[in-house]
C-alpha cells in the first residue's frame, strides 16, 4: 500500500524482554486509529518506533511507501508529558516548528503564524507567557497546536491527555477530531491519526478503529471497525446499545490479557 | 435515560505565579521576622566576643585582636590601597575566570552530549581536575612571561574545572523528553546545542560557576601572596610583614565582603537566566 502506515513483523527488545513482537498493521491514510492497551503492552514504544525515535529489532515500518529511518516532519508527536521547551515562550515553541517545516519563512511571519495556530486551538490569551505560566489543559493545547503547525499529514499521540481532568479530556478530543477532519484545510484530506490511550471510551469516542495490543510481548490481539457515524455526541454514544456492547467485549479482551499477566507472573 | 444531564462548562483558565511562596506574606508573619533576628544573633554574638576579646583579654601594646575601633580606622585609612588592589585583583580574576566560563561551557557542552567524546575525554579529566591548582603557582610564574599572566593562567585551571564538569554532567543528563522533541524538531549540531541542550543545562552550568569563582577568589588570593605588588591578598601579606593586625583584619573583612557581592551577583544574574525554571 502506498498511502498510509504499513508495519510488517515488527518485533522489538529491550534488555533481553520482549517488547513488542510480530506487529502487523497496516492504517490508509485519514484513518484515526485508537491504539489500546494496558500498561506495560508496549503501545508507546510502537508510537516511538512509528515516529523514529528508536528502531525494530526486526520487521518494517513504512510511511507513503517511504521506509522510517528516523524522526521527520511528516510524522508530528504529542507525547503525554509536556512537548514545549520551558525556556522558550509558548510562541517561540510555535515558531520554531514552523521554522523547521517552512524554512523560507521569514522570522516575523513566523511568529505571526505562530500566534494564528495558538488562536486556532483557543490560546489567544497564552500569547507572550511561558509553559510554566501556563495550565496542564493549556500545554497540551500549545503541543498540539505546535503539531498542527508542523503540518505532519500523520498524527501520532502518546495518552496525550492522561494527566488532565475530564472537562479539559473531552474540549481537548473534540479538538483533535476538528484538526483531524480539517487536514491542512483547503479541502486537503483528512490527516491520519494513530491515538495511543488505556481508556476505553476515549479510544470507542475518538477512533475509526481501535487496535488492542495484548502484553508481555505486546502483539495484535483484536482489531475492531468503530462504526458510530461522525459528529459523535457523548450523551447519544455512551448511553447506545451499541457502545456498550463493543466496549463490554473490549474490556473483556483486555481484563483476560490482565488475568493472563497476573497467572504468568 | 429520561434525564438529560447537562454539564455545564467553562475553561478554567489558571495561572500560576511564576515564583512558587516560600515564605507566607503579610504584615502578621512572625516566622519571618523571628528568623531575621535568629540569623542577626550570630552577628550579634561574633561582634560582641570581639569587643569583649579586644576589652579584656591581656594582648598587650599591639594586640594580635584589635579592637573594632581600632580596626574600623584602619579599614577606613586603607579604603584607598584597598580600591586600587580590589581592581587589580579583579584584572586577574575577571580574565581567567570569564575564560574558564567560555571555554568550559563550550568543551563541557559538546563533550556531554557526545558518548564517544566522553569515553575519549572523561578519564583524563577524572585525573587532571583534582588537581590542585596552588601547585601550579610557581611552575606557571617560572614559565609564564608575566606574573599577571600566571596568576591568570592558575585561576584559570581553578575555575574551568568546575564549569566544564557540571556542563558536562547538565548535557549528559538532558532529559529523554527534550532529546525527543529536538529529534522530531530535526534539531541538530550546533543548533541543538544552543537551543536545547545549553538552556537545559544551565542549572548544571550556574552551579559549576558558583563553585568556580569561590576557587578563582582562593587562587587568586594565593597567587598574590607569591610575587603581586598590589592587590586583596597580596594586601593581607604585606601587613602580615608589620605584624600591623589592624589592618590585616581589615583586608579580611573587605575581601570578605567583596566576594560576598560577588557571590550574590552571580546569584543575582543566575535567577534572572533561569526564570522559567518553576
Amino acid at each position: 500500500m502506498s498511502h498510509g502506515l504499513n508495519l510488517q513483523g515488527v518485533d522489538f527488545s529491550y534488555d533481553n524482554s520482549r517488547i513488542l513482537s510480530g506487529i502487523e498493521l497496516s492504517i490508509p491514510a485519514g484513518q484515526f486509529v485508537t491504539l489500546l492497551g494496558a500498561s506495560g503492552s508496549g503501545k508507546s514504544t510502537l508510537l516511538r518506533l512509528i515516529a523514529g525515535l528508536q528502531f525494530p529489532e526486526r520487521g518494517r515500518l513504512a510511511w507513503n511507501g517511504q521506509p522510517i529511518a528516523g524522526p521527520g516532519l511528516e510524522r508530528g508527536v504529542v507525547f503525554q508529558d509536556y512537548a514545549l521547551f520551558p525556556w522558550m515562550s509558548v510562541v517561540d515553541n510555535i515558531a520554531i516548528a514552523i521554522g523547521k517545516a517552512r524554512p523560507a519563512t521569514a522570522k516575523a511571519a513566523r511568529i505571526a503564524e505562530a500566534k494564528d495556530y495558538l488562536n486556532k486551538v483557543g490560546l489567544d490569551s497564552t500569547i507572550g507567557k511561558y509553559p510554566f505560566e501556563l495550565s496542564g489543559g493549556m500545554r497540551q493545547r500549545a503541543a498540539i497546536a505546535r503539531a498542527l503547525a508542523l503540518g505532519s499529514p500523520l498524527l501520532l499521540m502518546d495518552e496525550p491527555f492522561g494527566a488532565l481532568d475530564p472537562v479539559n479530556r473531552a474540549k481537548l478530543q473534540d479538538l483533535v477530531l476538528e484538526i483531524w477532519e480539517a487536514g491542512s484545510g483547503n479541502n486537503a484530506p483528512k490527516k491520519t491519526v494513530v491515538f495511543v490511550t488505556h481508556d476505553v471510551d476515549e479510544a470507542l469516542y475518538l477512533g475509526d478503529r481501535v487496535v488492542i495490543l495484548g502484553s508481555t510481548p505486546g502483539r495484535v490481539i483484536a482489531d475492531l471497525a468503530v462504526e458510530f457515524s461522525r459528529h459523535r455526541d457523548r450523551r447519544t454514544l455512551f448511553t447506545s446499545d451499541a457502545f456498550h456492547e463493543l466496549r463490554e467485549s473490549i474490556s473483556e479482551t483486555l481484563a483476560a490479557d490482565t488475568l493472563q499477566q497476573l497467572v504468568a507472573a | 435515560m429520561s434525564e438529560t444531564l447537562v454539564i455545564e462548562t467553562h475553561e478554567v483558565s489558571v495561572t500560576p505565579t511564576p515564583h512558587t511562596a516560600s515564605e507566607p506574606s503579610g504584615a502578621s508573619n512572625p516566622g519571618r521576622l523571628q528568623g531575621l533576628l535568629e540569623a542577626s544573633l550570630v552577628w550579634i554574638a561574633l561582634l560582641g566576643a570581639w569587643f569583649a576579646a579586644a576589652e579584656y583579654l591581656p594582648l598587650g601594646a599591639n594586640p594580635l585582636i584589635p579592637s573594632p575601633a581600632v580596626t574600623a580606622r584602619a579599614l577606613w585609612e586603607s579604603l584607598p590601597e584597598l580600591w586600587v588592589g580590589t581592581l587589580s585583583s579583579f584584572s586577574i580574576l575577571v580574565p581567567g575566570y570569564l575564560l574558564a566560563t567560555v571555554l568550559g561551557i563550550a568543551s563541557g557542552l559538546s563533550i556531554g552530549s557526545s558518548p564517544r567524546l566522553q569515553r575519549a575525554f572523561l578519564p583524563f579529566a577524572r585525573v587532571a581536575a583534582p588537581v590542585p591548582p596552588t601547585v601550579f603557582i610557581p611552575y606557571a610564574i617560572a614559565l609564564l612571561p608575566s606574573f599577571k599572566l600566571s596568576a591568570i593562567f592558575v585561576v584559570f585551571i581553578g575555575a574551568f574545572w568546575p564549569i566544564f564538569q557540571n556542563a558536562a554532567a547538565g548535557a549528559h543528563a538532558l532529559e529523554q523528553r527534550y532529546r525527543d522533541n529536538a529529534s522530531i524538531l530535526g534539531l541538530s549540531g550546533f543548533e541543538f546545542q544552543r537551543r536545547v541542550v545549553f538552556p537545559a543545562a544551565l542549572p548544571h552550568i550556574f552551579s559549576g560557576m558558583a563553585v568556580g569563582l569561590g576557587f578563582s577568589f582562593i587562587l587568586l588570593t594565593v597567587a598574590e601572596l607569591f610575587g603581586a605588588n598590589a592587590g586583596l591578598g597580596r594586601f593581607v601579606q604585606y601587613y602580615a610583614d608589620f605584624a600591623d593586625y589592624p589592618k590585616m583584619v581589615a583586608g579580611i573583612l573587605y575581601t570578605g565582603l567583596i566576594t560576598f557581592l560577588a557571590m550574590t551577583g552571580l546569584e543575582a544574574i543566575k535567577r534572572r537566566a533561569l526564570f522559567w525554571q518553576r
